[in-house]
């Protein structure tokens, strides 16, 4: 396997609210290799967006990076404490596309300014070059009419068109990494397999490596070569997205993809997963999802499950790997979908 | 933008005439005795009435309306009944708008002037000391009646700065201390809503954005916060031209600057009837310009306001 | 890693499970007004505020009742000479000296503060009142929309200052004028607030959700509406009566406020004013505008104080 572009070591993130501390990343550790589609899931509050923006220098100005290291083209970012070293990364190498197109977007300027504004920044074109260079990537990102577009004010546009200005944006510096914080989420269903289909056209040409951050499965299913899960603030499971969806170890990703609805059986009760997350602000031991899992060990409210190694590419995070655990059959729906798996690879 | 500027035109003419037909009707509340002036006493009831009849007092309403108009439009606000007797009080006037009008430019361009750096000041520095101290500021202006503090500005700052105590337009060093009084109120008006809308502004996605593509934090305030946060100001603005009318009453007539303020407090004083009927007049269409302008002005800056107005109406 | 190996095999034994234990974990113990208070008592300087301004309102409405007090209208002769006792500095007998025909300027100020608060508070009322029930049926009924917003429209434009002093002129001059000016130029930006607050809140997601939930209307604006508006209320209401105090001043100053036979926050400092400029005599201005400026400083500052309080995004 390549060498990763990008790896976090045990990043722990915090966050001071009134005084309290909440530990927003738990010690989470991730590589991500040249060219791939990652896609990280988990429910809302579980840390999915702190984590990826803490790439970019992008989190709260309460929060901040405890421990644990960010390997980025050879410099530990997560050293950074200045805004001027962010700024060599911020935008230039690494790049984000925001959830809601329809506030990401400042309403009181013209969409070829806000473009020619990122290209000015990265690229060393100005004035005319730049704002030529604008219309190109609005017409890149299939903007029909670039030119009356550029001039044209956010309000003008549609979801799905200001996304593409979003994406415009993301893209005028060429970045190596996009982190694509819920792109569709806001859009319409219609718009959305556009969109998705729009990033991996971009992706292919311009070679960049991308993060989705999403609790859409649909898309994750869509685009993604490999998949991260979390779960209150650390990474439970990483593998492929065939490994995770069709052989999940985590008995929090047999819980997400079983409630799934595509997944229920008819006639019977839609699966939900019960309880809540956990508070952040106290201290989790052992386990995270212990309290919610039905099947969970005793040893899940004392220890916490180290990484188990299923393939080389698969890992898990969960006693039930262990050789000395019970064995533990995962629910009818994931058994199911590892059925209907292994009779179409054969 | 042209189509909206005529209707808010439109709408600010039938304003202007409902207003001055019911600041006349309301005057004609007023009893009679501030018609007679200083002769008050020697007239007998014949004469008192003869009077009343003259200047058309003794019409029905709708009559004394329509020849109040059928005036206004030659010019003719009355005469001055008290105040400088049988003067017309268009004559009475017109010297002192000149400095009426100096001192509330002045007092506008030095408020909206230091009071949105004041603001983008607090804005850029948030919850640390300079926000404290502008906000203490802004606390104790709000909080404090202005008749209060400017007795105090006018008793202190003319002994510490060595400044002429009231207004003499001869002496310019005598022009500073009314000017600065003036502005006090607007700085803090300004600098508040410049805060709050810079830091509305601020927690908007579109500056997340802006930072995700490289931008450095002053460039951000520069290009995107502090032009976004100018627009809803526009709309400020003509609140703060009213305040500054308010403010003006009270110190042209601390100081006395000889300016329709002033006079506004003077002919209120020895209840001259048609003085302070026409001055009401001029200040509530002073009021009601500076509104529309203010309107327009936002809709000239806002490039959404056209929508907005259609859909936001409900 | 060797303490892997060490583990029990017990531990990898079946916990028991409990569904309530997932739920427990989560973030729910909240509660609106529980938390409004704690955020509201962490904020020292509000709560200090608010006790002194307490003792001073409960002072001001004692003070006639305690012994040793003057009369704040009676002026005072001096039995040796019968002079009247003019512009005495504070001394043992008056607290805060005489002012310029030999009242005691000590009972003046807190039975003009008295005064003052009662204007400020009878006009407060009333606004809110006025307001509420226009702002609501402005807010609620769709036919009055319009005729409301013209007429806010024709009535902005009048710079407040001008309508008052109108008013203030047509009527003559003493507390029901000047109650009644207060009132009329007062109650529509109150009405207009409550207004936009009402249409802002009728139309969010939340209560368009309870209604289809079938929720009664009562409970609604119980649950969904008053607490947002009870924060807003009182801060205006605290914010409207500084306004009322300091157009009282200016009024006063103008001639056309409270008769000078009544004591009042507006009259003792238009007193003080017209000797300021002998030193000397200053404490008659400085005192009633330190009371003054105390309070109308404390309830500006403890309306944001308690408006930052009831806003649930502070609330953590």
């Amino acid at each position: 396997m390549s060498e990763p572009i990008l790896s976090v070591k045990d990043l722990v993130v915090k966050f001071n609210l009134r005084g309290r501390v909440l530990t927003a990343i738990r010690g989470t550790s991730l590589d991500l290799h040249p060219g791939e589609t990652l896609a990280i899931v988990g429910e809302s509050g579980s840390g999915k967006s702190v984590f990826t923006k803490s790439f970019i220098g992008m989190l709260d100005q309460n929060g901040w990076i405890d421990s644990g290291s960010i390997h980025f083209e050879g410099v530990d970012i997560a050293r950074f404490r200045k805004e001027s070293e962010w700024m060599r990364i911020r935008g230039r190498k690494i790049s984000m596309v925001f959830q809601d197109p329809m506030t990401a977007l400042n309403p009181l300027r013209k969409i070829g300014m806000q473009i020619q504004e990122a290209i000015e920044l990265h690229s060393g074109l100005s004035g005319k070059a730049a704002a030529k260079e604008a219309v190109t990537m609005l017409e890149r990102v299939g903007i029909g009419s670039p030119e009356l577009r550029a001039r044209q004010y956010p309000h003008e546009l549609s979801g799905g068109m200001r996304q593409r200005v979003v994406i415009a944006i993301a893209m005028a510096c060429r970045p190596r990494i996009l982190i694509c914080d819920e792109p569709t989420t806001a859009l319409d269903v219609t718009i959305q397999a556009q969109i998705l289909k729009l990033i991996r056209g971009l992706q292919k040409d311009f070679g960049f490596t991308a993060i989705y951050i999403t609790h859409d499965l649909g898309v994750v299913a869509n685009v993604a070569d490999r998949v991260a899960v979390m779960y209150a603030g650390k990474i439970v499971e990483t593998g492929t997205a065939e490994e995770v969806f069709y052989d999940p170890q985590h008995p929090y990703t047999w819980a997400l993809l079983s409630s799934l609805p595509q997944l229920g059986i008819k006639g019977q009760d839609l699966y939900s997963i019960s309880g809540t997350p956990p508070n952040l602000f106290n201290e989790i031991r052992g386990d995270a999802f212990a309290p919610r899992n039905p099947r969970a060990l005793k040893i899940d409210f004392l220890h916490e499950p180290p990484l188990f190694q299923v393939s080389p590419t698969h890992n898990a995070s969960t006693w039930l790997l262990d050789p000395r655990s019970p064995k533990v059959e995962p629910p009818a729906a994931i058994r199911a979908l590892k059925a209907k798996y292994a009779r179409r690879a054969s | 933008m042209l189509k909206y500027a005529l209707k808010r035109l439109s709408q600010s003419i039938v304003t202007l005439f409902l207003v001055v037909t019911l600041v006349f009707l309301l005057m004609r509340l007023l009893p009679v005795e501030g018609y007679f002036g200083a002769r008050s006493d020697k007239l007998t009831e014949a004469q008192r009435v003869a009077i009343l009849d003259k200047m058309g007092l003794l019409d029905p309403w709708y009559v004394q309306v329509g020849s109040f108009y059928k005036n206004l439009a030659k010019g003719d606000l009355g005469t001055s009944t008290i105040y400088r007797m049988d003067v017309p009080v268009t004559e009475v006037i017109a010297p002192r708008i000149p400095y009426s009008v100096y001192f509330g430019l002045v007092a506008t361009a030095v408020s909206l002037l230091l009071g949105l750096a004041m603001g983008v000041h607090m804005a850029r520095f948030k919850g640390r000391f300079w926000d404290k101290t502008w906000t203490g500021y802004v606390v104790f202006i709000n909080a404090v009646p202005l008749a209060v503090y400017l007795l105090f500005v006018q008793l202190y700052a003319s002994d510490l700065l060595r400044l002429p105590i009231l207004f003499d337009k001869h002496d310019p060093k005598s022009w500073i201390l009314p000017a600065a009084s003036m502005s006090l109120g607007g700085i803090a008006g300004y600098a508040m809503w410049m805060r709050r809308y810079m830091v509305d502004e601020l927690n908007k996605d579109y500056i997340k954005l802006a930072r995700a593509k490289g931008m450095s934090s002053s460039a951000i305030m520069l290009k995107h916060v502090m032009r976004n946060a100018y627009v809803p100001m526009a709309q400020y603005l003509p609140a703060a031209i009213l305040a500054t009318i308010s403010g003006s009453i009270y110190i042209e007539s601390l100081y006395s600057i000889p300016g329709m303020g002033g006079l506004l407090v003077d002919v209120i004083q020895r209840q001259d009837n048609p003085m302070v009927q026409a001055l009401v007049l001029i200040f509530s269409s002073v009021g009601i310009v500076g509104l529309f302008l203010g309107d327009v002005l936002m809709a000239m800056v806002d490039p959404r306001i056209k929508y907005e107005k259609c859909e936001g109406a409900r | 890693m060797q303490e892997m190996e060490n583990l029990s095999a017990d531990l990898f034994t079946f916990a028991e499970f409990d569904a309530e234990s997932g739920e427990r974990t989560g973030y729910s113990d909240y509660s609106y007004w529980k938390c409004t208070v704690r955020v509201f008592l962490k904020n020292w300087v509000a709560v200090a505020l608010l006790v002194l301004l307490a003792a001073l309102l409960l002072f001001t409405f004692i003070q006639p009742f305690l012994p040793a007090q003057k009369s704040p209208t009676e002026i005072y002769n001096d039995p040796a000479t019968g002079m009247q006792i003019r512009n005495l500095a504070p001394c043992k007998a008056f607290w805060f000296g005489t002012n310029s025909i030999g009242q005691d300027l000590w009972s003046r100020i807190w039975s003009g503060t008295r005064t003052s608060l009662l204007i400020a508070f009878t006009v407060g009322v009333f606004e809110i009142f006025m307001g509420i029930a226009f702002g609501a049926a402005w807010g609620y009924i769709r036919r009055l929309d319009r005729f409301m917003t013209e007429l806010y429209n024709v009535l902005r434009n009048v710079p407040t200052v001008i309508l008052l002093m109108l008013l203030a002129y047509i009527l003559r001059p003493g507390f029901k004028t000047m109650v009644i000016a207060m009132c009329t130029t007062g109650w529509l930006g109150m009405a207009l607030f409550i207004r936009n607050q009402i249409v802002i809140i009728r139309d969010r997601e939340y209560n368009l959700a309870s209604r289809c939930l079938g929720t009664p209307t009562r409970r609604i604006i119980m649950k969904n509406l008053l607490p947002y508006l009870v924060s807003v209320i009182m801060l205006q209401t605290a914010l409207s009566i500084p306004g009322t105090i300091g157009w009282e001043v200016f009024l006063t100053y103008i001639g056309i406020g409270l008769p000078v036979s009544i004591p009042s926050l507006g009259n003792l400092v238009n007193e003080g004013r017209m000797i300021m400029m002998s030193p000397d005599l200053r404490y008659q201005l400085i005192f009633p505008t330190l009371v003054l400026s105390f309070i109308t400083i404390s309830l500006y500052m403890l309306g944001n104080a308690f408006s930052d309080a009831s806003d649930p995004r502070n609330h953590v």
